[in-house]
C-alpha cells in the first residue's frame, strides 16, 4: 500500500546522535494528520526531513511515488510542499503585503518575475488573505514589528498565498489565545481534504479538535497510531510523555 | 477594492511610494542635464562628469548590496573591465606616432610585442567594445557568482571572495604589461565619436552623454527593484533560508542580482575611460572598491538614489577638501571622522535620515505608530495572551 505522502524507514543522526531513527509514515491524500510527541521526539526534524531542510542519512520519502529526498529545497517547494517553521519565520523587512507577495509563487524564474511587479493583480486577493487573518491593519508595517501571536498568523497566510498540496504545520497555535486556536481549528478543519496537512501540535484540546488519525513520536520513531481515543488509552504513549506532565501538559 | 488599494498605497512610506519615486528620481536627473546650461567651465564639468560616474558605479553596488544583500567588495572589478575594454577601443583608433595607422599600439613596440595579440583584434569595431564593456564583467559574475550562490557561501565570505577575483584580475593586468600596459594602464586615446557624435572628455558632450547614460541605468535598475525579482531579491536580502521554501532557486537570483550591478559597473567604467581619458590598474583597485563601498554605506545602501547621492556627495567633498589649503593634510581625517559617525549614527545613511524626515513630516500614522514601537492594535489578534495563561 503507497499513500500519497510517504516516509519509508527514514533516518538522521547530528553528530551520531539519532534524531530520527527508523521513522516511517504514510499520510493519505487530503488528510489531516496530527504528528505529536514529547519534546525532543524529533517532530521538528521529521517535518525538516519532508522539505529538505535536512537531508536523511538512510531511508527515502515520496510524494505520490516521486522520490523526495534528493531534491534540492525550492525543488521540494515546487513539488508542492509547504512549510510553516516552529519558529515563525516571515520576512521582517517586508511589509504584510509584501511578505504575501513573495509567497504567492506561481512563476519561480527570475525573468518571469523580472516582468511583473511586485504589486501584481493578485494583491487583493492577497489583501483579502491578510484580513482573514485579521492583519488588514499592520499592512503597512515592516513585519518586524508584529507580535508573535501575529507573526503566526502572517506565517499561516503566507502558506494559504503559497498554496501548496502538502502543507507543514510546526505549533502553529503556540502564542495564540483561546480565541485564535479556535480560529486556526476551523481554519484547517476547511484546509483538510483540499490540502494535504501535518500538524504538530502539543495543545491536545487543539489536536482533538481537528484530527482524524494521530501519530505518535518518541525518541525519533513512530511510537504509536490512530484516533484520540487510541491514542489516549495506549499505555506506551502515557509512559513516553511520563516525566514531562502528563499527554495534555506537554 | 480600488478603494482599498489606494488606501494602502497610501500607507507606504511616502518615498518608497512608486510615483513619490519617480519623481524624485526625475527630478535630479533633471537637474543633472541643467547644470552645463549654468555652468559654462569644462573643466568643471569633466570634473562633475567624473563624479556622476562614480555615483553609477554606487548605485550599481546598492542593487546587489543593498537590495540582494550580497556584500561585493570587487566592485571596481566590473567597473575597471568595462573601463579597459572602452581604452582598448580608443586605443586601436589612435594613430600610433612610431608605426603609422594600423600599427600597434605604442606600449606594445616598446615591449617588443611583434603582433596584435588576438583579444585586442575584435575591438576594432567600437559595438564589440560597447558589447564587451557590459558582456565581459556580466560574464564573469555569472561565473563567480555559479560557484559562490550555489555553493550557497554568504554573508563575508562573498565579500573576501569577491576582493580576492579583484586583486587577481588586478595583478593580472599588472603583470601582463605587453598586451594591458601594465602599471601605467592604457593611455593616449583618441576621441569616442558615435554616429558623427565626438565626445572630448573636456565638453557638454561627454557630460550630456554620462547623464543620460545615468538616468537610463538609474531608472533601469529602479525598474528591477520594483518588479517582483527585486522584491524577492529584498526577501533574499532578509531570510534568505525562508525563500527557497516557496520554490525560489535562491542562487539563480543572487546570480541575477550581481551579474546586473556587474553590467551597470561596466558601463559605469566605460564612461569613466572617455571622461578620464585613460584606463589605469587604480579602477580596479582595492582602494577604490572599498570607496565605492563607503560611498554606499553614506549615501544609503538601501536606497538607488542616495548611494549615488553618497557617491556624489563623498567624492565632491574629498575633492574639495583635498584642494582646499586649511585641509590639505587632514582631509582623509575628516572624511574617515564622516564615514564613522555615518556608520554609527545612520544605519540606512543619508536617505534613510532624509527618509525618516519625510515621514515624520507627510506620513500617516507611520510616524506615530514607529515612536511607539507598537502597531495598530489588531483587534483580537494582539497575540499577547498566552492559551496557558487563560487556562490556569
Ligand atoms: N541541527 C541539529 N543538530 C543537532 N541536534 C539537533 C538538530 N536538530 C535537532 N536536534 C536534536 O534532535 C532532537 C529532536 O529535535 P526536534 O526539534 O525534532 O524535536 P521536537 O519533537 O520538534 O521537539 P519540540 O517539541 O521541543 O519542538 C532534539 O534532541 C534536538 O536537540
Ligand atoms: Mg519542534
Amino acid at each position: 500500500m503507497t499513500g500519497y505522502l510517504e516516509l519509508r524507514d527514514v533516518a538522521v543522526s547530528f553528530n551520531g546522535f539519532r534524531a530520527v531513527d527508523g521513522l516511517s509514515l504514510t499520510v493519505e491524500k487530503g488528510e489531516l494528520r496530527c504528528l505529536i510527541g514529547p519534546n525532543g521526539a524529533g517532530k521538528t526534524t521529521a517535518l525538516d526531513l519532508i522539505c529538505g531542510k535536512v537531508k536523511p542519512t538512510h531511508g527515502s520519502i515520496l510524494l505520490n511515488g516521486r522520490p523526495l529526498d534528493r531534491l534540492e529545497e525550492h525543488e521540494i517547494a515546487r513539488a508542492g510542499i509547504g512549510r510553516k517553521f516552529q519558529i515563525p519565520s516571515v520576512f521582517k523587512e517586508l511589509t504584510v503585503p509584501q511578505n504575501l507577495e513573495v509567497a504567492y509563487c506561481r512563476k519561480t524564474g527570475v525573468f518571469a518575475n523580472l516582468l511583473r511587479f511586485a504589486r501584481s493583480v493578485e494583491s487583493d486577493g492577497l489583501e483579502k488573505l491578510a484580513e482573514m487573518v485579521g492583519l488588514e491593519d499592520c499592512l503597512d508595517a515592516p513585519a518586524g514589528i508584529l507580535s508573535h501571536g501575529q507573526t503566526q498568523w502572517l506565517e499561516i497566510a503566507l502558506l494559504l498565498a503559497q498554496d501548496p498540496q502538502v502543507i507543514l504545520m510546526d505549533e502553529p497555535t503556540a502564542g495564540m489565545t483561546a480565541h485564535e486556536t479556535r480560529k486556526t481549528a476551523e481554519l484547517f478543519k476547511r484546509l483538510k481534504g483540499r490540502h494535504t496537512l501535518i500538524v504538530v501540535e502539543h495543545d491536545m484540546s487543539f489536536i482533538k479538535e481537528i484530527s482524524d488519525i494521530i501519530s505518535v513520536m518518541h525518541q525519533g520513531r513512530l511510537l504509536a497510531e490512530g484516533t484520540v481515543q487510541d491514542i489516549e488509552r495506549n499505555p506506551e504513549v502515557r509512559e513516553a510523555y511520563l516525566g514531562s506532565g502528563g499527554i495534555t501538559g506537554a | 477594492m480600488v478603494a482599498r488599494i489606494d488606501s494602502t498605497s497610501d500607507r507606504v512610506p511616502v518615498l518608497r511610494r512608486t510615483w513619490v519615486q519617480i519623481s524624485i528620481y526625475g527630478a535630479v536627473c533633471l537637474a543633472i542635464f541643467l547644470v552645463p546650461v549654468v555652468l559654462d567651465n569644462d573643466f568643471l564639468l569633466n570634473k562633475y562628469a567624473r563624479y556622476l560616474v562614480l555615483g553609477i558605479l554606487a548605485m550599481a553596488l546598492s542593487l546587489s548590496w543593498g537590495y540582494c544583500g550580497i556584500l561585493n567588495l570587487g566592485q571596481a572589478l566590473s567597473f575597471g573591465l568595462g573601463s579597459y575594454c572602452m581604452a582598448m577601443a580608443l586605443k586601436l583608433r589612435t594613430v600610433p606616432v612610431h608605426t603609422g595607422e594600423g600599427g600597434l599600439p605604442d606600449f606594445m613596440v616598446w615591449n617588443n610585442v611583434q603582433e596584435l595579440p588576438w583579444f585586442w583584434a575584435p575591438f576594432y569595431s567600437m559595438p564589440f567594445a560597447l558589447f564587451a564593456g557590459i558582456a565581459v564583467p556580466v560574464l564573469l559574475a555569472v561565473l563567480l557568482g555559479w560557484f559562490v550562490f550555489r555553493a550557497r557561501i554568504t554573508g563575508v565570505y562573498v565579500a573576501i571572495i569577491s576582493l580576492a577575483a579583484l586583486v587577481v584580475v588586478n595583478l593580472l593586468i599588472i603583470d601582463q604589461q605587453r598586451y594591458t600596459g601594465g602599471f601605467n594602464g592604457i593611455t593616449d586615446l583618441a576621441q569616442l565619436e558615435i554616429l558623427g557624435m565626438e565626445f572630448d572628455a573636456y565638453s557638454s558632450a561627454s557630460y550630456y552623454l554620462v547623464a543620460t547614460v545615468l538616468t537610463v541605468c538609474l531608472f533601469a535598475a529602479l525598474a528591477i527593484t520594483k518588479s517582483k525579482t527585486g522584491l524577492i531579491m529584498q526577501a533574499i536580502r532578509d531570510h534568505e533560508d525562508r525563500v527557497r521554501y516557496f520554490g525560489y532557486d535562491v542562487a539563480h537570483f543572487k546570480i541575477f542580482a550581481f551579474a546586473a550591478s556587474a553590467a551597470i559597473a561596466g558601463i559605469a567604467g566605460m564612461l569613466y575611460t572617455i571622461v578620464m581619458e585613460f584606463a589605469s590598474p587604480t579602477f580596479l583597485g582595492v582602494p577604490l572598491s572599498l570607496s565605492v563601498v563607503i560611498w554606499c554605506a553614506v549615501g544609503g545602501r538601501q536606497s538607488l538614489l542616495g548611494a549615488m547621492l553618497g557617491a556624489i556627495l563623498v567624492t565632491g567633498m574629498q575633492g574639495a577638501l583635498s584642494e582646499s589649503e586649511t585641509f590639505l593634510d587632514t582631509w582623509m581625517l575628516v572624511m574617515g571622522g564622516v564615514f564613522v559617525a555615518v556608520v554609527l549614527f545612520l544605519p540606512k545613511g543619508l536617505a534613510g535620515l532624509v527618509e525618516t524626515i519625510v515621514e515624520h513630516l507627510f506620513g500617516q500614522g507611520r510616524a506615530a505608530r514607529a515612536a511607539t514601537g507598537k502597531p495598530a492594535a489588531g483587534k483580537d489578534v494582539s497575540g499577547t495572551g498566552k492559551k496557558a495563561e487563560e487556562a490556569a
